[in-house]
C-alpha cells in the first residue's frame, strides 16, 4: 500500500448565515491514493460539492473551513496561505466544474487561456515560451479528442459546443501535470453520447497519467462505471464508503439502498418505484442523531443518538441498523 | 409528504394499445423556426453579406399515432426537435406544415389552440410557475376561466388537488418559492390535471429533480395516469425514465423519428444503428467489478440548419454506406416497430 495522495480528517465546512449555521461538511474523513479513481455521491445539499471546494481552497465567505485537516502529498492545506494554495491549485490539484460555460473566459482564445493557464505556474516549470505552450496546449486537446487541435487554439468558448467546451475545461485542468482531479458533476449538463465520450476519455487519461480523480456526482450510475471507490454523502457526512462493486452490491446504510432503490432501471417497467419518503432536511434543522432517521424505514430510539461507525473489511458506515445485520 | 392515492399496480398494458382506437393523430407534422430579418439584413444577404438565413427544422415529417390509455416515450438529445414535436402536440405551436388531430378534431385553428383536454407539465418548475401568484391560483385559473368550477367552488378544487399530488392543502396560499423543486412539480402537475385533460404532454418532468425525488415524482404520475386513465406523451432524455413510463417509445435525430415501437422492443432488439448507439452510451449500474468499456458514438450532433443529406445518422454511423449517404431512409416496419434505416 503507497502513502495516500489525499488524507482528509474530520473535515468541516461550515456556512455562518444570518439564520444559523449551516454544517454543510461535518466531520468527513477519507484518503485517496495516487492513481484512484473516487466517486462523491450525493443529492442537492449533501455537501458533495463543497467538499471539493473545500479541497480546492476556494469556499466563499460566509463558508469557510471550521475544522479538520486535508493533507495533500504530506503538506496540510487547511490554513495554507492563498499565495501557497495558488501554487498548487491549477498545477498539482486541478478541477473541472459542471458548467464549461462559466468556467472559460468568453472573451479570450481557448490558446491564450491555456497559456494563461501555463505561465501561471512558470516558477514551477520555468518560463514558458509562446510557441512552446501553443505546442502543449495543442497536444492536450488532440489528448481529449478534439480534431484539429492547432487551429482551433484560435477560436473563441462559444465556437465549441458544450461536449467540445467540457474536453476543453478538461485539457486546461491536464494542462500542468496535476497529481489530482477534483471533478464536479463534468457530465450532467451533457448529451448521454457525448457524455460516454467524455467518461471514456477520463478513464483513460487517468489511467494513462497516474492522476487520481475524485468524480462528484448525483448519478450512481456514472460513478458505478468509472469509480474504484465510493463515499456517499447525506446531509453533509459521508454516510457510507467502500469499492463501488461491494457498496452497490450490497449497500450497508439504507439510505444507499434507497438511492439505488429509486432509480427506474432497478424496478419493473411500469411499477411503482421504491420511494425514499420525504425530502433532504434543512442544514439549518438538523434532527437529532441520525440526519437520515425521518425518512428511514428502520429507524427507531435508537436513532435519535448519533449513530456509530460500523467498519467492515474496506467498508464503513455511519449506522445504527446497518443492512446485513438485520439478516 | 404522503401520496394520497393508494399505491396501484400499474402493470405494462393488457390490452393491446392498437385495440382502444388511436387518440391523437400527427400527420408529416413539419416546423421550422426562420431567423427574424429585419430588412436590413434582408439587403445585406441579397448583396452576399454574411447574414444567417437558414431555417432551423426543428421537426421534419413526423407522423406518429397515440392510441387512447397509451404513453408514448420521446427519447432524443439535446437540439433534436422533441420538445418542438411536444409543443407542436399540445396546441403550443403550430406546425409549418402537416397537421395533429385529437380524435379527428385539428388541436390548432388559426394559431389558436381549440382544445384544453391537452395538458403540458414543463421540465423547469422554477420557470413555469408564476412567482408572484399564490399556488392556488395557479390551480384554480384555468378551470374558472373555462367554467369546469365557479369562483367559490375553487378552494375546495384547490384542497383536492394539493392533496391528490401528495401535498398538505393548508400550504394553498403559498407563492412559489416556499416549495422544494419536488413539491412544485406536484403544483404543475396539479395545474395541468386540475383541466381535467385527457392528454398530457410531460416534457422533461423528472429532469431537474435528485433521484429520491424522481421516484416520489414518478411514482405519483403512475398513480394518477391509472386513476384517470390518460395518455400521455412523456418526453426525456433519460432513457431508462423513458422505459419506465412508457408502453410504445419514439427515438428522434435531427427532427425525425428514426425508431418508434413497443418499449419493451426497441430496449431490447434496436434496429436503427442511433438507437443502438444511445442505449449502449447511457452508464450502467455495476454490481460487478469488471472493467467496463464505454461504446460511445462517434462524433456530434450536426447543425440543425444544415442537416446532412441522406440519412441524418450517414456521418457518425458505424454502418453506412454510399447508399445513405444519397439517399434519406422512410420508417418501414421490422416486427411491431418501425425504423428509418437501410440497414435495419
Amino acid at each position: 500500500m503507497t502513502a495516500p495522495l489525499l488524507e482528509v480528517t474530520d473535515l468541516r465546512t461550515h456556512f455562518f448565515t444570518r439564520a444559523g449555521i449551516a454544517r454543510a461538511v461535518d466531520g468527513v474523513s477519507f484518503s485517496l491514493a495516487p492513481g484512484e479513481i473516487l466517486g462523491l455521491v450525493g443529492e442537492s445539499g449533501s455537501g458533495k460539492s463543497v467538499t471539493g471546494f473545500s479541497l480546492i481552497g476556494l469556499v466563499d465567505p460566509p463558508g469557510r473551513i471550521a475544522g479538520g485537516s486535508i493533507r495533500f502529498d504530506g503538506q496540510e492545506l487547511v490554513g495554507l496561505s492563498e499565495a501557497r494554495m495558488r501554487a498548487i491549485r491549477g498545477k498539482r490539484i486541478a478541477m473541472v466544474f459542471q458548467d464549461p460555460q462559466a468556467t472559460l473566459n468568453p472573451v479570450l482564445t481557448i490558446g491564450t487561456q491555456m497559456a494563461l493557464a501555463l505561465q501561471a505556474h512558470r516558477q514551477a516549470h520555468g518560463r514558458v515560451t509562446d510557441r512552446a505552450a501553443a505546442e502543449r496546449a495543442g497536444a492536450m486537446l488532440t489528448r481529449v479528442g478534439i480534431p484539429e487541435a492547432a487551429t482551433r487554439l484560435n477560436n473563441y468558448p462559444h465556437e465549441f459546443s458544450g461536449g467540445m467546451r467540457q474536453r476543453v475545461a478538461i485539457a486546461m485542468a491536464l494542462l500542468n501535470g496535476p497529481e489530482l482531479i477534483v471533478a464536479d458533476e463534468p457530465t450532467t449538463a451533457l448529451d448521454v453520447s457525448i457524455q460516454a465520450q467524455i467518461l471514456a476519455e477520463m478513464k483513460s487519461i487517468a489511467r494513462d497519467s497516474g492522476t487520481a480523480l475524485i468524480w462528484i456526482s448525483h448519478d450512481l450510475a456514472t460513478v458505478s462505471s468509472l469509480a474504484d471507490r465510493v463515499l456517499v454523502m447525506y446531509a453533509g457526512r459521508i454516510v457510507e464508503s467502500g469499492p463501488v462493486g461491494a457498496v452497490l452490491r450490497a449497500p450497508l446504510h439504507p439510505y444507499t439502498r434507497g438511492l439505488l432503490d429509486s432509480l427506474p432501471a432497478m424496478a419493473q417497467p411500469g411499477q411503482r418505484l421504491a420511494q425514499i419518503p420525504g425530502s433532504a432536511p434543512s442544514l439549518l434543522a438538523l434532527p437529532a442523531g441520525c440526519p437520515f432517521a425521518p425518512r428511514c424505514a428502520h429507524a427507531d430510539a435508537a436513532c435519535t443518538t448519533p449513530p456509530p461507525r460500523i467498519d467492515r473489511p474496506g467498508r464503513q458506515a455511519l449506522c445504527h441498523h446497518p443492512l446485513d445485520a438485520a439478516a | 409528504m404522503t401520496d394520497i392515492v393508494a399505491s396501484n399496480p400499474h402493470g405494462p398494458c393488457i390490452v393491446a394499445p392498437e385495440a382502444r382506437g388511436p387518440c391523437i393523430i400527427a400527420t408529416s407534422l413539419t416546423r421550422r423556426f426562420d431567423p427574424h430579418l429585419s430588412i436590413g439584413d434582408r439587403i445585406a444577404a441579397a448583396f452576399g453579406a454574411p447574414v444567417e438565413t437558414r431555417a432551423v427544422r426543428a421537426v421534419t415529417d413526423v407522423s406518429f399515432t397515440i392510441h387512447r390509455n397509451e404513453t408514448l416515450g420521446l427519447v432524443g438529445e439535446s437540439g433534436c426537435g422533441k420538445s418542438t414535436l411536444g409543443r407542436l402536440v399540445a396546441g403550443i405551436l403550430g406546425p409549418t406544415s402537416g397537421d395533429i388531430r385529437l380524435e379527428g378534431q385539428p388541436v390548432m385553428r388559426r394559431g389558436r389552440k381549440t382544445t384544453t383536454r391537452i395538458q403540458t407539465v414543463f421540465q423547469d418548475p422554477f420557470a413555469s410557475l408564476n412567482p408572484r401568484r399564490r399556488i392556488d391560483a395557479t390551480i384554480s385559473e384555468g378551470p374558472i376561466a373555462h367554467g369546469l368550477i365557479t369562483r367559490a367552488q375553487a378552494p375546495a378544487f384547490v384542497a383536492d388537488w394539493l392533496a391528490r399530488v401528495g401535498l398538505d392543502p393548508a400550504v394553498a396560499t403559498r407563492f412559489p418559492h416556499q416549495f422544494s423543486g419536488g413539491q412544485r412539480q406536484r403544483v404543475a402537475i396539479a395545474r395541468a390535471l386540475a383541466m381535467k385533460p385527457d392528454i398530457l404532454v410531460c416534457d422533461e418532468p423528472v429532469a431537474s429533480l435528485d433521484v429520491s425525488i424522481q421516484a416520489q415524482v414518478l411514482n405519483l404520475f403512475l398513480d394518477l395516469r391509472a386513476a384517470l386513465g390518460l395518455t400521455c406523451l412523456f418526453i426525456s432524455h433519460d432513457l431508462s425514465v423513458v422505459r419506465h413510463v412508457s408502453d410504445r417509445v419514439a427515438i428522434m435525430y435531427l427532427g425525425r423519428i428514426v425508431e418508434i415501437g413497443p418499449a419493451a422492443q426497441v430496449y431490447t432488439t434496436p434496429r436503427h444503428p442511433y438507437t443502438q448507439g444511445l442505449l449502449d452510451s447511457v452508464p450502467k449500474l455495476r454490481l460487478d467489478a469488471d472493467a467496463v468499456s464505454f461504446h460511445p458514438i462517434a462524433g456530434e450532433l450536426p447543425s440543425p440548419l444544415s442537416p446532412p443529406p441522406g440519412c441524418a445518422f450517414h456521418p457518425r454511423c458505424p454502418r453506412a454506406t454510399e447508399l445513405c449517404r444519397r439517399e434519406r431512409p422512410k420508417l418501414a416496419p421490422h416486427g411491431a416497430s418501425e425504423v428509418a434505416c437501410h440497414h435495419a
